[in-house]
């Protein structure tokens, strides 16, 4: 049987399927939809240092291939988060990835700080193109990534990895200024802003006017920045994650260089889906004899697949 | 083992009865961890077949019934359930389960919008996919003292027809509202509040039906629980029924959260009903 053990960061991955950071919550409350065992990490509902209620309704709105969210970083704050859920998420038998998002580089080093006092997290995930919470889009900056990064590679004992825009024209050199301030590796792509107005009252469906669009919509503008991510830095770990919904789109995001696959929209639609996937992945992996999926990592850069 | 195929076993009922008779008096400050709780047996999580077997239709309504082998059918007066086409990739949409038995779990749609409008025009026999029951029972929420006037407007009449049935001593009036009389045939066992005929509005035709002393539980547009809300606020024990576009249904992704008196809660999971003192803002 194929092998989906997936080695990074230092540590070992049993599937290449994550679980993106929002739609899954803090992991714990899926464990009995998932066979946990089939999904390489889970990422938390990403952490800010003050309890934030996020936005009011209408948070979601539904496109053609996928929605609109606006949630607005809800979460309890990292007290809260540290005095209850914490607890739970460090029992799940995977690997686990810790998203935090902050507005400057001393809250950021600060939350980092909290973070890295806590053990049972393989990374910290930093949060840093989130397009509902306001103010500009720290991600977008390659100066300020740096910036972000550096706050918290200086206090984390863990791998800090990055989540950047999809729609940010300057994604290279943000990815450029990240990996010098000492990420390791990069989650690719954050929701892109989107709109949608609702016809018979001629105003926005959101409450906030945009959203960050996920779903398969956004699987092509996903793919093209980790495929031009992976060809500018090919030793960075990248989690692409954007538009994934069944096996074609995972194998395609691998063979554009992702070494894990993020899993957001389709898990909301399907809380099923992870599972099936690494399932999925594992019997087409068979079929073609491969022994493992580090097989097919990257394969788009080296002339496909040849002959199997 | 991964289940690619779920083999189709014969009336599995669900959710567990532990979940139900956990959340019978929780707090709400309790229930955010009983809920996050993962007491599930996970048979809920999993999208199930369901075929169209019945449908009456009107201009407006469509009171539909599906029908598979692995559907939930004791489902909690007040839960709904999650409807897409099979493998639609959109987001599926909500639905308050009107009755559930072996028969099938019976639904009342408004035929509006794009999706909901495919729902009740398709041919008899389409599958479907169903996931739930999701969201806290009404028994888990009211006061079991009082009776209750149940205040319906148009689709709102559903989860509160499903109350009716299940719990008639409870009931002190009944008020269900729809701006045309379409609606009529396809509910025949109630006497509906017709506004183009009576020139009734539900929340006016309560104030004839209501008397002091009953609760009141309403399930209808935010408009008319808004119209209520500003005439009953300080009665005691007043829910409604609130609605929002479901993401995961589960309580996971927070696309259907609210602000209430006691902080953030999520209509799929602590709601869909709320005490109106939860909720100071519905005015
Ligand atoms: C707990 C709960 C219980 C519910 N129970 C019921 C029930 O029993 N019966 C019932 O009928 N409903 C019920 N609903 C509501 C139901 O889920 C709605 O279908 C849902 O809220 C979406 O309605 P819609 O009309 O926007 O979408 P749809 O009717 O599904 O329309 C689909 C899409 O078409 C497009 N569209 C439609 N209108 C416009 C527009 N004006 N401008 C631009 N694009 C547009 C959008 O993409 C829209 O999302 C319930 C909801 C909840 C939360
Ligand atoms: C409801 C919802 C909530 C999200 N919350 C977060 C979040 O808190 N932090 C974050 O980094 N990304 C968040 N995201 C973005 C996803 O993690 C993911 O990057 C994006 O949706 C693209 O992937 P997808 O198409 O698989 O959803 C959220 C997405 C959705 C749909
Ligand atoms: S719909 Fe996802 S939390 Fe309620």
């Amino acid at each position: 049987m194929a092998n989906l053990t997936v080695n990074r960061l230092g540590t070992s991955f049993a599937t290449p399927v994550v679980l993106a950071s929002g739609p899954a919550g803090f992991g714990y409350e899926l464990s009995d939809a998932l066979d946990l065992a089939q999904v390489g990490a889970v990422t938390t509902k990403t952490i800010t240092r003050e309890p934030k209620a996020g936005n009011p309704q209408p948070r979601l709105v539904d496109c053609a291939c996928g929605a609109l969210n606006s949630i607005g970083l809800e979460n309890p704050g990292v007290e809260a988060f540290v005095q209850t859920t914490h607890a739970r998420i460090i029992q799940l038998p995977l690997r686990r990835i810790l998203s935090l998002a902050a507005t400057s580089h001393d809250e950021m080093e600060q939350l980092a700080r909290q973070a890295a006092a806590l053990s049972g997290y393989d990374a910290i995930e930093l949060n840093l193109s989130c397009p509902n919470v306001g103010g500009t889009i720290t991600g977008a900056n390659a100066d300020a990534v740096g910036d972000f990064v550096r706050a918290a590679v200086g206090v984390s004992s863990i791998p800090v990895l990055v989540k950047l825009p999809g729609d940010s024209g300057n994604l290279l050199r943000s990815t450029e200024q990240a990996l010098k301030a000492g990420a390791a590796g990069l989650t690719l792509i954050n929701s892109v802003r989107g709109l949608r107005i609702d016809w018979n009252t001629g105003r926005p469906f959101l409450s906030r006017v945009y959203g960050g669009l996920s779903g398969p919509a956004i699987l092509p503008i996903a793919l093209a920045r980790v495929f031009e991510v992976r060809e500018a830095f090919p030793s960075a770990l990248i989690i692409g994650t954007g538009g994934l919904s069944d096996l074609g789109s995972c194998l395609e995001m691998l063979m554009a260089g992702a070494d894990l696959v993020g899993i957001g929209f389709g898990l909301m639609v399907d809380p099923e889906l992870p599972q099936k996937l690494a399932g999925e992945l594992r019997h087409w992996l068979d079929e073609r004899g491969m022994a493992s999926v580090e097989e097919v990592i990257g394969i788009a850069h080296s002339g496909g697949l040849g002959v199997h | 083992m991964i289940r690619l195929d779920r083999p189709l076993v014969a009336a599995v009922s669900y959710p567990p009865d532990n979940l139900i008779k956990r959340n019978m008096g929780a707090r709400v400050e309790d229930k955010e961890l009983e809920n996050r709780d993962a007491t599930l047996n996970g048979s809920h999580f999993f999208w199930q077949k369901a075929q169209l077997i019945d449908r009456r239709t009107s201009t407006r309504y469509a009171r539909v019934l599906l029908r598979g082998l692995e559907l939930p059918c004791d489902v909690e007066v007040g839960q709904f359930v999650l409807v897409r086409y099979s493998d639609d990739p959109c987001l599926p949409r909500a639905f308050s389960v009107m009755s559930g038995s072996d028969l099938g779990l019976e639904l009342f749609i408004k035929t509006e919008g794009r999706v909901r409008e495919k729902f009740a025009a398709a041919p008899m026999g389409t599958v479907f996919e169903v996931r739930g029951p999701y969201g806290t029972p009404y028994a888990s929420k009211i006061n079991f003292n009082r009776k209750y006037v149940l205040v319906g407007g148009g689709s709102g009449a559903a989860p509160l027809l499903h109350f009716r049935r299940k719990y008639p001593h409870l009931v002190a009036g009944e008020v269900y509202g729809f701006r045309t009389e379409d609606a009529c045939d396809l509910l025949n066992e109630v006497d509906l509040t017709v506004e183009s005929t009576t020139g009734l509005r539900a929340h006016e035709k309560l104030q004839s039906v209501w008397r002091p002393g009953m609760g009141i539980i309403a399930c209808g547009p935010e408009a008319m629980l808004r119209l209520l809300a500003q005439q009953y606020r300080q009665e005691p024990d007043v829910y409604v029924s609130l609605e929002a576009r479901i993401g995961c249904g589960i309580g996971t992704c927070l696309g259907c959260s609210i602000q209430t008196s006691t902080g953030m809660q999520r209509i799929c999971k602590e709601g869909p009903l709320f005490a109106l003192e939860e909720l100071p803002w519905l005015t």
